[in-house]
């Protein structure tokens, strides 16, 4: 099997999870395709003020 | 003197402040023209001697912010 | 909460930072226009007063807006949705308002590329202008013949004056002259011209818009030889040329069509005495329009219904009447209307003086002969092709009601406008049918009509008096008022949200939205990958359905999501906290908690949503900073804080902050009056019933799986979970049941941002371990351009100034910035550009820089944190080291905020960019070094974690360490029982040692421990320790997972009797299947020992799920056993929640304790005896258990040895501070380092190993690269001047600076660049300024300094 494996990974979401998995995977040497529904990354967070304990922007 | 206008040097952190000063514009918000920004890396980069070259070059007012 | 446009940025930070714009499906009255006029679009800009535009968009598709916009019959009303709040807009008349507004002829004439072939346009009716018109614009040379002395065909001769004055049609085709069409009249088909001559006079392609001006006969005798009878079409002809003038007596038509009508309202104008309209059906029946109808009747045209002609009656040839027969209706007809039958006998006369028979019309194509070889249908109609409008004679053409029969002059524009498309490809030898299929339009997905919409009569336009109107032709209509008008286009719902005006097209300077691109349509796309990570989160749970919390009728009852919003700065109320209702700014404010968590009843959520309590508290929070009077309330059932440094906030909140926690659910919400405010009921912990009244509620809504991912997952053929999560092992926490599918973040379970962090690390690894082979086979390198040495030449600086379209050059003065600049010191070259962002500019920028020779650049224009990167980007690609660089932001600091001010922000913008430029003369390349990372990998701590770590780098292909100061594997796990899904630790743990045993890449260090560590980032030299001796081992990265331990108690009698066990010693007599336990008759277990009590500030996440599972066992291995837990919160986190209902369920007993009020226990003989405070009685409960169990906290190891070797920081609990609470949870800030499992924070399985693999994940990502790039702004030591203090060692937070240890500048300090970040911290605490920081060294800061 080892010489049919597609080295791509298709992450489905855009959000904080799929951001950091996309990162480490394109870090590790695979191509990866972001799939998003909506027109920009960042997903709920992106939504939020402020994060605890530390009350950092959410940006 | 007629009207006498403040020059204020800003030493902005990269990371927060200067940021910051961004979105103030990016939501287009007002404010008066006499601030120069001296963009640093993080405050901690800031040297007391920064503060006192400031004033010595005639600055009226120094703000750090980071 | 705010309002959007159809073109939109999700928020001011967007990634990626462009506008989109929303499309649902096309606009039903657009989609319904067989003229594909954008009526959306044009009655949007009406809406807005741009007139123009309007005309713009609509001569887009018809040249005729004026004409169309008063004799449409509009399907597109019939189309509209505004029908359903109150009418159809009157789109129609809206059109003409356009019309009466602009003159056509004042409309810029779009540029044309002419082209020298000839096309020949039969007919200059509305399918042939239109026809004549779109290949004018393609550059054609067009020419229409007209039989007539006029243009528009039926237009002009076949509609009265009073519905179209001649003039606005003559307008019109003045329009379509003006760009360049010739119109020959008089000249007739078959008798001037033939197709063949055409050919001949070298037309390429001819056009049939011929109509329909031959009327159909009645067929009864005499109609042709008796006087005055006249048939409609040639009627209404000759009443339009001026040939016939008068009319006199009584006049009889024939026929329910709108020419039947318009002959009537004409006779009528002309003269006649008396009208009769004879229609054999009825009213209902009538094809005319309906207002066509209501005027004629207003006119006291005289309709008959049921009648037929039957006899035409004359007297020496001359008409005396028609004789009719009475009809009755009978069975429909084909074409669905009942059908009129004579009534036999029924026949009487009508009187006339003038018949006019108006029973249709036919098109006329005589003149065509056979050898023509221009086939024609069995209606007489010519015969074309359904999409390209070719008849069977190439290069000839046929639209219109020519090809039709006769119809609405819009079908003829939109038959025209398409047979020129195919003319145009034709001509160009382009293939005419592709891409013009006709497809189903989508018509479901729209936007919603909004529930506020008033009722609005629909607008009609003002009319010319009575007795004008039966005396002459002036044009009955006047149109609408300009108030009407905008009053009636404002209603349009938009459908579609964005109209299609393509006004953004124009708007964008950049040429970023073209036409092109905003067609752009979705596109479905196949991409073979390897494997698939699902990652698409939670649905925010919304509160609609639970009534009586009133969300939505309420406007002062809010979900938390929208409570973000308002204390965003970027939010719609720009941080300012007010409430919906009336914009005050609340004084006391509630949260709920568990809205659509745990809940079983109202919604189907049972699981509990992990994240709400402490963002509830965090709002409350940040809520009182911004008042610090506002009196916040949170109602809770479980005060669920469990992650890290969230029990502290919690503390904090309650005790610093003031905010109040209430544990009680409230079941009613009243409004107070008109006020807004709300008045809620609740009972309080001893039963009394609170009235409190709030300014505002917000809804701490929880997390759920929306119906989308849920069909999504089908389609993976994944697993879900009772609450429709993914479904998971503990073991392979972010594996699917779908082999090669991984998951991550809310979908797995909800789960706060960490854990979504390190699920998603956690879920990339696990790829990575199934696609190791294939990896770098798809990624890209990218070519280097080799870099021009510039040391030693004088400054040569290019600046660019960015006119960012009108958002600097607005308010800046951009020439007088030039000129400024020209005037400073070095600068070589200067230019401005309207984008300097965009790929023109850049390549642009690559030519110049190259050209002049510049080695230092500026560029003016908005913020380096987003820019910086593509200029950088710009000066490698033009062979300059990327940091003779400086940016200077005269937007974001400039023109954005000194609007008002130009001239000082024009001063300003002076200011900054010489403070730059004297900035970028100082500067120097600088060079980033590459360090090789070495590729074996040491992981220190052999648990669940450290295996897992191991396991995740041997499996991508690392060499690895793995060092466990025990004699064998398995840590704290060694000690457990089951996981709360109930699966066997101890067997999943003997799997995972086997696993690690037989995987070459591990190598095992048992009974050992790290007893130096030497290095950095990629290079590190570490010493294994064990009673064999020391092992020097070279590895690029480290894990620490060096676990925690069970607290010991000194509290609740432990020790004093072997029943009172902890809870991993519980799970030992469990695993040994001890008869203590199996007979036991009653259980008591106390949760918190040891966590959450001042000396040990935090909750251990795991125990209340812990002794739930125990509580279960014991139930299941006695059920008559009474088991009772002595709790404070419930912290069954997830879908762990599921265990705690369950456990309920099971009989088992929970009473809470306070902190204050902690149970107390002693041990007797029979047993031992537990006393508490039963929460909901008050009343104090002596309890006598066979087994105690305590729930003892998770401590850590306080290793500070390790601490002190790698250099990573502990907070003051002892565990192992992260780089980021949220978005670093598995490494430290000190880089090659990692962290996973219990020395991290307290954390179930399932958790330390998706902690171990994104350990892992992120030490791959590093590892993969082979090298590491220093960053080139990074601090340096001169040694001749350093001191040794060591002030910089102990200063810098990445460990970056060190002591050398030998040669000559032993004991002086050194940076490491792989380590150092660029803070500068040293550099400003260096007492003897032996420390530079590249890039912002100290003479540059100053010269910047000195200019200002």
């Amino acid at each position: 099997m080892s010489k049919d494996v597609i080295g791509s990974v298709m992450v489905v979401g855009g959000g904080i999870a799929g951001m950091q998995s996309a990162i480490d995977l394109a870090d590790s040497g695979y191509y990866v395709h972001l799939v998003e529904k909506s027109p920009s990354i960042g997903g709920a967070m992106s939504q939020l003020d402020k994060t605890f304990p530390t009350n950092d922007c959410a940006m | 003197m007629s009207k006498w206008e403040p020059k204020i040097i800003a030493f902005l952190c990269n990371w927060c402040s200067y940021g910051a000063a961004d979105l103030a514009g990016v939501s287009r918000m007002q404010y008066p023209a006499n601030i120069r920004v001296v963009r640093i890396p993080c405050t901690g980069r800031l040297s007391p001697k920064f503060i006192l070259s400031a004033f010595m070059n005639g600055a009226d007012g120094i703000w750090v912010s980071g | 909460m705010g309002n959007r446009t159809a073109v939109f940025k999700p928020y001011a930070q967007a990634v990626p930072g462009a506008f989109s714009i929303s499309k649902k499906d096309k606009s039903p009255c657009t989609n319904a226009c067989p003229g594909n006029v954008n009526a959306h679009g044009y009655v949007s800009m009406i809406g807005e007063g741009k007139y123009k535009e309007a005309m713009e968009i609509i001569t887009r598709t018809l040249p005729m807006p004026g004409v169309l916009g008063r004799i449409c019959p509009h399907p597109c009303e019939d189309a509209c949705r505004r029908a359903q709040v109150d009418s159809p807009l009157s789109i129609c008349t809206l059109k003409r308002f356009a019309a009466d507004q602009v003159d056509i002829n004042d409309l810029t004439v779009p540029e044309i590329t002419p082209r020298d072939e000839k096309v020949a346009i039969i007919g200059a009716g509305p399918a042939g202008l239109t026809a004549a018109y779109f290949l004018a614009l393609d550059g054609f040379n067009v020419t229409i013949f007209e039989a007539l002395p006029v243009g528009g065909g039926m237009l002009r001769v076949g509609i009265p004056d009073y519905r179209l004055p001649p003039s606005v049609l003559e307008k019109e085709i003045a329009w379509v002259q003006k760009l360049g069409v010739e119109i020959q009249y008089d000249t007739v088909m078959g008798k001037d011209i033939t197709v063949d001559s055409l050919t001949e006079e070298g037309f390429k392609s001819i056009f049939f818009g011929i109509g329909c001006h031959k009327d159909i006969k009645l067929g009864l005798p005499g109609e042709d030889e008796v006087e005055n009878v006249i048939p409609g079409v040639k009627f209404l002809r000759d009443a339009a040329l001026g040939d016939m003038k008068e009319i006199k007596g009584n006049v009889a038509i024939v026929g329910g069509g709108d020419v039947a009508i318009d002959a009537a309202r004409t006779a009528l104008r002309m003269g006649a005495d008396k009208v009769s309209i004879l229609y054999r059906r009825t009213e209902a029946e009538m094809p005319a329009r309906d207002e066509e109808i209501e005027d004629a009747k207003e006119e006291d045209v005289d309709i008959q219904f049921l009648r037929a002609p039957v006899e035409i009656v004359a007297e020496n040839g001359k008409l005396t009447g028609i004789k009719c027969i009475q009809m009755e209706l009978g069975e429909p007809d084909e074409s669905g209307r009942r059908r009129p039958v004579p009534i036999e006998g029924s026949e009487f006369i009508v009187d006339a003086d003038v018949l006019i028979p108006a029973i249709g019309q036919k098109s006329d194509a005589s003149f065509l002969k056979n050898t023509d070889g221009i086939n024609l249908n069995r209606w007489g109609n010519f015969d074309v092709d359904q999409i390209t409008y070719q008849t069977s004679r190439e290069g000839v053409f046929a639209g219109g009601d020519a090809e039709t029969g006769a119809s609405i002059a819009i079908a003829a524009v939109g038959a025209g406008r398409e047979a020129a498309i195919s003319i145009s490809r034709y001509l160009k030898g382009e293939d005419m049918a592709a891409g013009r299929e006709k497809l189903e339009i989508p018509q479901q997905n729209f936007n919603a009509i909004p529930q506020k919409a008033k009722k609005i009569p629909r607008a009609h336009m003002a009319r010319i008096p009575m007795d004008q109107r039966k005396s002459g032709f002036t044009e009955v209509e006047l149109g609408f008022t300009e108030e009407q008008a905008r009053q009636e286009a404002d209603k349009c719902i938009d459908c579609m949200v964005c109209c299609e005006c393509l006004e953004c097209v124009k708007a964008c300077g950049a040429k970023a939205l073209t036409k092109e691109t905003h067609e752009e349509k979705d596109r479905e796309l196949e991409l073979n990958v390897g494997s698939v990570v699902i990652s698409s989160g939670f649905s925010p749970y919304s509160p609609k359905n639970l009534d009586f919390l009133g969300y939505e009728h309420r406007p002062n009852v809010i979900t938390s999501l929208q409570f973000e919003r308002l204390l965003s700065a970027s939010g719609p109320t720009e941080g300012h906290v007010v409430r919906p209702s009336d914009h005050k700014e609340p004084k006391k404010i509630a949260w709920f908690q568990c809205v659509g968590s745990r809940e079983n009843n109202r919604c189907d959520n049972a699981h509990c949503s992990s994240v709400c309590c402490m963002y509830a508290i965090k709002e409350a929070v940040i809520a009182k900073e911004h008042d610090p009077d506002l009196d916040a309330s949170i109602f809770f059932m479980d005060m669920r804080t469990f992650g890290k440094e969230f029990e502290k906030y919690y503390i904090e909140a309650k005790e610093k902050h003031g905010v109040k926690f209430i544990r009680s659910r409230v079941h009613t919400i009243n409004p107070v009056g008109d006020s807004g405010d709300l008045e809620i009921r609740y009972v309080k912990e001893n039963g009394e019933l609170i009235v409190d009244i709030f300014d505002m509620i917000v809804l701490s809504i929880g997390l759920e799986i929306s119906p989308e991912l849920k069909k999504l997952a089908k389609q993976f053929n994944i697993e879900l979970t009772q609450g429709s999560f993914a479904q998971t092992a503990t073991m392979n926490p972010v594996e699917t049941t779908t082999p090669g599918v991984f998951v991550c973040g809310a979908f797995q379970g909800p789960k706060d941002i960490p854990q979504a962090v390190v699920d998603a690390s956690a879920a990339a690894t696990a790829a990575g371990e199934l696609l190791a082979p294939a990896r770098n086979t798809l990624t890209k390198t990218r070519e280097i351009v080799p870099e021009r040495n510039v040391i030693g030449e004088r400054p040569r600086i290019g600046a660019f100034i960015c006119h960012c379209g009108a958002n600097i050059a607005g308010v800046v003065d951009i020439q007088a910035l030039k000129e400024y600049i020209q005037t400073l010191p070095y600068i070589e070259y200067v230019e401005s550009n309207l984008y300097s962002c965009s790929q023109d500019t850049q390549t642009n920028m690559t030519e110049i820089i190259k050209k002049h020779n510049l080695n230092r650049i500026v560029v003016a224009a908005c913020t380096p944190k987003t820019h910086e990167p593509l200029f950088q980007e710009t000066l490698i690609n033009a062979g300059l080291n990327k940091y003779l660089f400086e940016m200077v932001n005269i937007r974001n600091h400039v023109s954005w905020v000194h609007k008002a001010n130009p001239d000082q922000a024009t001063e300003k913008a002076k200011e900054l960019i010489r403070m730059s430029v004297t900035k970028v003369g100082l500067k120097a390349p600088l060079k980033e070094a590459k360090l090789n990372v070495n590729q074996n990998a040491l992981v220190v701590g052999g648990g669940i974690a450290g295996m897992s770590t191991a396991l995740s780098l041997a499996r991508q292909g690392y060499h690895t360490h793995l060092v466990e100061k025990e004699d064998r594997l398995g840590g704290q796990a060694l000690n457990l029982y089951k996981t709360w899904k109930g699966e066997d630790i101890q067997q999943m743990l003997d799997e995972m040692v086997q696993q690690v045993g037989s995987e070459e890449n591990i190598q095992v260090h048992l009974s050992s421990t790290i007893s130096q560590v030497d290095g950095f980032v990629g290079n590190f030299k570490s010493v294994i320790s064990s009673k064999d001796g020391e092992e020097v081992v070279e590895h690029g990265v480290a894990n620490i997972s060096t676990g925690a331990t069970e607290y010991k108690p000194i509290e609740y009698c432990y020790g004093n009797s072997p029943r009172v066990l902890t809870s991993l010693e519980l799970d030992q007599k469990m695993m040994a299947n001890d008869p203590m336990v199996n007979s036991v008759e009653c259980a008591v277990f106390i949760q918190c020992v040891g966590s959450r009590e001042p000396d040990r500030p935090y909750c251990s996440r795991v125990c209340c799920t812990h002794s739930v599972e125990s509580a279960l066992e014991v139930k299941k291995r006695n059920p008559d056993a009474a088991v009772i837990v002595l709790y404070r919160d419930i912290r069954t986190y997830g879908e762990r929640e599921r265990k705690y209902i369950e456990a309920r369920k099971a009989g088992v007993i929970f009473i809470r304790y306070s902190l204050d009020n902690k149970p107390t226990v002693r041990v007797e003989e029979e047993g031992v005896i537990i006393n508490t405070t039963d929460h909901v009685l008050g009343q104090p409960v002596e309890i006598e258990a066979d087994v105690l169990t305590l729930a003892t906290a998770i401590v850590p190891r306080k290793e500070e040895a390790l601490a002190q070797y790698f250099k990573v920081p502990m907070n003051a609990d002892g565990f192992f501070i992260e780089r980021h609470a949220k978005l670093g949870p598995s490494e430290f800030a000190t880089d090659g380092v990692f962290l996973s499992g219990l020395a991290h924070y307290p954390k179930p399985i399932d958790e330390a190993v998706a902690q171990g693999k994104a350990a892992a994940s992120r030490a791959v990502a590093l590892l993969a690269q082979g090298t590491v790039t220093t960053n080139g702004e990074v601090a340096s030591i001169e040694p001749m001047s350093c001191s040794s203090c060591g002030t910089c060692v102990s200063v810098c937070p990445y460990s970056a600076p060190s002591f050398i240890e030998e040669g000559r500048f032993a004991g002086k300090s050194e940076i490491n660049a792989a380590l150092c970040k660029g803070c500068g911290l040293c550099v400003s605490s260096c007492r003897s300024g032996a420390i530079h920081l590249n890039g912002y060294d100290n003479d540059q800061i100053f010269a910047m300094i000195g200019v200002v």
